[in-house]
């Protein structure tokens, strides 16, 4: 959709927090991205991949995508399911009275951060 | 590797500006529809009618997203409203600070309803809060009646549902039952309205229902609505 505007939010975020903390080098930026936010991750990687370069704190950053699922809440059957396509509707009791509870999220959890010649980790 | 923490919202930088812009609006008086669609399903034209038709009721001002071009915002000054005109030069999508700079160049005073046009797309607006009261989403009835099955989020992220050039019907293969029942099974809370700007039918109830709206202070707001990104678990 437009993952480059995204990119370049996550790293406005993340400088202004490496600033704050007087943090030199940020090695990882961990986000959590609902499955139903309409995001492509490999756009998002790429995207990322190329802004951080231009970036002295996040010159060769990872960026790490925990996928949060599409699920909601019925509560007259007092259970979780699963949303398909969008349709928020309890498949066992048919009611629309339902909550959704993750798959749009579209958050910075947190980065990982280190010092000039110090190693990123390996995953 | 130590870790630190940020536990922010990739878009609240936007949404920052969207409650300002919201603000802003609210202070003035003024109501605010942000109005989305695919390319070409008639949105400018359905301002061009509202305007006119509701000319000495509301003062409606128009903020027209093109990507280039003033060609819809002089269509829209020609049908009698306030109009400024952003051209994103290839943005797919209004932002929050888009519309918060078009506000400098509106009289807030002299307005009741504000329209924002967003760029013709079904993907990407429905992401950007712009600080609005209200989504409407606008289809036709020449693009094909599958669109709310393949585009759920734009139609979950709004409230009102437009169904343009009914006119049109008995000359393309359409069914417009088929689009409500999608429509409304990603949002059943949806508004809808069915009409033809050229013809005119039914855009007697959608002004009835603009003035009804903007006469109002408090309905059901963008903000509420389950499907704003970013807003589950944040």
């Amino acid at each position: 959709m437009h993952e480059l505007s995204l990119a370049q939010s996550i790293i406005e975020a993340v400088e202004a927090r490496a600033e704050e903390c007087g943090v030199e080098r940020v090695r990882a930026v961990h986000l959590r991205v609902g499955e139903a936010s309409g995001v492509l991750v490999d756009a998002l990687q790429f995207a990322f991949e190329m802004l951080a370069s231009l970036s002295p704190t996040l010159t060769g950053a990872r960026l790490t995508i925990e996928i949060t699922p599409h699920r909601a809440w019925c509560e007259p059957c007092a259970r979780t399911f699963t949303v398909m396509d969008f349709v928020a509707r309890c498949p066992t009791c048919g009611t629309w009275s339902t909550r959704i509870l993750s798959g749009t999220e579209l958050q910075i959890l947190d980065m990982e951060v280190g010092a000039d010649g110090e190693q990123g980790s390996q995953e | 590797m130590p870790r630190v923490t940020i536990a922010r919202n990739i878009l609240a930088a936007n949404e920052e500006i969207a409650a300002d812009v919201r603000r802003r609006l609210a202070a003035a008086g003024v109501r605010c529809i942000n109005l989305m669609s695919g390319p070409g399903a008639g949105k400018t034209t359905l301002l061009e009618r509202s305007v006119a038709r509701l000319r000495g009721q509301l003062a409606v001002g128009v903020i027209e997203g093109d990507i280039e071009t003033s060609l819809d915002a002089e269509r829209i000054e020609a049908a009698g409203a306030q109009v400024v005109q952003i051209n994103t030069r290839g943005a797919c999508h209004l932002e929050a600070h888009m519309v918060r700079d078009a506000l400098e160049t509106l009289n807030l005073q002299r307005l009741d309803l504000l329209f924002i046009e967003n760029i013709g797309n079904l993907v990407c607006p429905a992401a950007w809060d712009l600080g609005e009261d209200l989504r409407a989403v606008v289809v036709s009835t020449t693009e094909g009646d599958e669109k709310p099955a393949k585009y759920p989020q734009i139609f979950a992220a709004a409230q009102v549902l437009v169904l343009n050039k009914m006119d049109l019907l008995p000359y393309v293969d359409y069914d417009p039952e088929r689009v409500c029942t999608q429509a409304l099974a990603v949002n059943p809370g949806l508004q809808i309205f069915a009409l033809s700007c050229r013809s005119g039918e039914g855009l007697d109830a959608w002004c009835d229902w603009l003035l009804a709206f903007t006469s109002k202070r408090s309905v059901t707001t963008a903000r509420e609505t389950p499907y704003i990104m970013g807003g589950a678990g944040s």
